[in-house]
């Protein structure tokens, strides 16, 4: 069992590396790879990696990873296409789009994998809430950023908005999902607060017994937070 | 940088100006309205306004108004008159209220100096206007994530909008905070290798772990915590810059630290033994220096200084030491650092933490990421027999306790706050420790009551035993 990190040098912003510290938890035996800047990608050359993860990152950041990951393009692409398990969450999945457009106009270019573009207001963050659905699974999570996803996510989108934005103000769609790729702007400890998506994840990831950590106290938890995210009014 | 004065301009004066009377005649003091309803009707207002000839900024992620607070008493202290937003908000708005209550009806400024806690994310809309003569730039950390975003962003900022005319004083221990202003004259200061620095990063974050020139991995020879140290890049020139003011000696027993400037050492009385306080003094000491203010006007200054009591205080009680310690909420660092504290403290203790924000909860719910950069970690230790989790996210929190390894025997997790004290286990136990947010200081001393009665009553069940 192999989870591999793409750069937690960078990628580690907003919580989001709590994803990783709650999957050892809940699955110690598994052998987390974390992948840094001036190394070789694991899922380059290893065929057993049962996740590939990446988190939150700065904008500056974001540039680096794009250059550092142009080479492994094409394979990214064919891992995609093969079912490899992927989760990307908050802004990652932008390097990952055509284009990233800042304020001014000016465009970076990404690795092109999805036909989405995301656009920058560095004044202007956005901070909302967020409950939606992903298959009968109800997920609730935070959503901080400075940019926006454009695009057409209608045939590949993760979770369908109840409250709050999908990957900008005008849709309801909110983040990707194509083969076993998920992507959301969800920040921070997403798996620990959606304990049934963690589940499914386990079960995508080939483990054998699925089982969360604490796992009474974390549905309480998250039953407590769905019932309040239902009390509010978006 | 001054603007000409507009008819707008002084229309928006008399009106702040006004309000700023009726505010006081209703005792309303801390309000920032005046120079939000100056900047309404006049948004270059700040630009017009006649400012002090010397001003002083204070700005950074934390430890901003003890460094302000150490300034203007110091000062105050020693006979000067100035202005400062001690008081007030510290954005845009609140400076100018700060500066228009030091103004005449023209516009002109009356005292020769302002001391300014200067917001870091409000930068943008106050430096274009006035030029800090210092400013301190303590840290720069992950703060709010939803506000302050990450440290790239707040840098960023900084480094676009403060003049370069204004000598930077900044903490050389810190890489990021230490090359912010990289044009500009600067003074550094630092407080030299700890015993209790370490080889190797114990906290979750750390906001520059690689080269930002070349991308190498930064080679640290020691962290004192998160990326506070003294580091360099093995590939180029970039690294931990050398201080003019270096804190060489901490003697805790006699409460005193040594300070050495240009080969020559001076001695200072301890405010307190937390070394954020230390790094906050020293900022406070070359302030003051450059105002001209001698080791001997400072330090008898500083002996009879104490941390503002909303912000730390310690009382013995009937055997036990209660301690309530400001812990801002959705800031990982600032509640990394209590939580450090408190460990590091001898003694067995019981840690109360309360850190929702109760304001967003009532017609909301908080975004709790900054959980997870946040060192919870730091509570499990031996000394530290009992946590208490309280308040409307006591799941979330019990949770993270949980993520944190420790043992669930030791926790108590209740969503009142005044139930979830009365839970505490007193035996064996020398320091009780309030660690509470912002919005939580009245809270706090209920709790602070509770823990008391709880006192109490365990000294009259020891009496009726006896």
């Amino acid at each position: 069992m192999k989870i591999e990190v793409l750069f937690p040098e960078f990628c580690n912003l907003s919580g989001d590396m709590a994803n990783i510290r709650y999957l050892r938890k809940c699955i110690p035996e598994a052998e987390v790879i974390e992948t840094s800047i001036d190394m070789e990608p694991a899922f380059n050359t290893q065929e057993d990696i049962n996740l590939i993860y990446m988190g939150t990152l700065s904008e500056i950041a974001q540039e680096i990873v794009i250059q550092k990951l142009k080479p492994y393009q094409e394979k990214i692409k064919e891992l995609i296409e093969k079912g490899q398990l992927f989760l990307f969450t908050g802004n990652s999945v932008e390097v990952l789009g055509s284009y990233i457009e800042n304020e001014d106009g000016s465009k970076i270019q990404g690795l092109g994998i999805f036909n989405v573009h995301a656009k920058r207001d560095m004044m202007h963050r956005h901070n909302s809430l967020f409950l939606g659905d992903y298959e009968g699974i109800e997920i609730v999570g935070f959503k901080s950023q400075f940019t926006m996803l454009y695009g057409n996510n209608e045939q590949n989108y993760f979770i369908k908005a109840k409250m709050g934005v999908g990957i900008n103000p005008e849709s309801k769609l909110e983040g990707i999902h194509q083969n076993n790729f998920f992507a959301t702007y969800l920040i921070g400890p997403f798996l620990i607060l959606n304990p049934q998506f963690t589940l499914k994840l386990m079960e995508l990831m080939k483990v054998e017994k699925p089982t969360l950590a604490f796992e009474e106290d974390m549905l309480k938890a998250y039953q407590e937070r769905l019932a309040k995210f239902k009390t509010l009014t978006y | 940088m001054m603007q000409k004065k507009t008819v707008k301009f002084y229309f928006a004066l008399w009106l702040a100006k006004g309000s700023s009377l009726l505010l006081k005649i209703f005792r309303r003091n801390g309000t920032q309205l005046p120079g939000k309803l100056a900047l309404k009707l006049c948004p270059n207002f700040l630009g017009m306004l006649g400012k002090p000839n010397t001003i002083i900024g204070v700005t950074g992620t934390n430890g901003k108004t003890t460094v302000c607070n150490m300034i203007n008493d110091i000062l105050t202290d020693n006979g000067y008159d100035f202005v400062n937003n001690k008081y007030g908000s510290n954005t845009n708005a609140g400076i100018v209220t700060t500066l228009i209550k030091g103004a005449t009806m023209s516009g002109k400024s009356k005292k020769d100096m302002v001391v300014l806690e200067i917001d870091e994310r409000s930068s943008n809309r106050i430096f274009p206007y006035l030029t800090p003569t210092y400013l301190v730039c303590n840290n720069i950390f992950r703060d709010s994530l939803q506000r302050n975003a990450h440290t790239e962003f707040i840098a960023s900022i900084l480094n676009k909008y403060i003049p370069k005319e204004t000598i930077m004083i900044e903490n050389a221990d810190d890489l990021i905070c230490s090359h912010i202003a990289d044009n500009n004259q600067k003074i550094y200061f630092s407080i030299s290798q700890l015993k209790t620095d370490t080889k190797e990063c114990q906290n979750i974050t750390r906001d520059i772990r690689v080269c930002p020139k070349c991308y190498a991995p930064l080679e640290y020879e020691y962290v004192r915590y998160h990326h506070i140290g003294k580091a360099h890049c093995p590939n180029c020139d970039y690294g931990t810059r050398k201080a003019d003011y270096v804190v060489t000696n901490i003697n805790l027993d006699n409460k005193e630290m040594t300070v050495q400037h240009q080969e020559q050492e001076e001695k200072y009385h301890l405010v307190s033994n937390n070394i954020i306080n230390i790094y906050n003094m020293l900022a406070a000491i070359i302030v003051l220096k450059q105002l001209g203010l001698t080791r001997e006007q400072i330090n008898s200054s500083f002996a009879k200084l104490k941390i503002v009591e909303t912000r730390f205080s310690e009382e013995e009680y009937h055997g036990y030491h209660i301690i309530t310690q400001l812990s801002k909420g959705m800031n990982p660092i600032a509640c990394s650092r209590a939580f450090d504290y408190v460990r590091k403290q001898p003694g067995n203790k019981v840690a109360i933490v309360v850190l929702d924000d109760t304001h967003v909860e009532a017609n909301s719910s908080e975004n709790t990421a900054w959980q997870y950069d946040t060192d919870y970690e730091f509570l499990k230790d031996d000394s530290i027999k009992q946590i208490i989790i309280a308040g409307p996210r006591y799941l979330d929190g019990y949770i993270r306790l949980m993520m944190a390894d420790i043992e669930p025997e030791k926790i108590v997790h209740e969503k009142d706050l005044i139930e979830a004290t009365e839970k505490i286990q007193l035996e064996g136990i020398d320091k009780i420790f309030i660690l509470h947010d912002l919005y939580l200081i009245q809270e706090a001393k209920q709790i602070k009551n509770k823990v008391k009665e709880m006192i109490d009553q365990k000294s009259e069940e020891r009496a009726n035993e006896e």
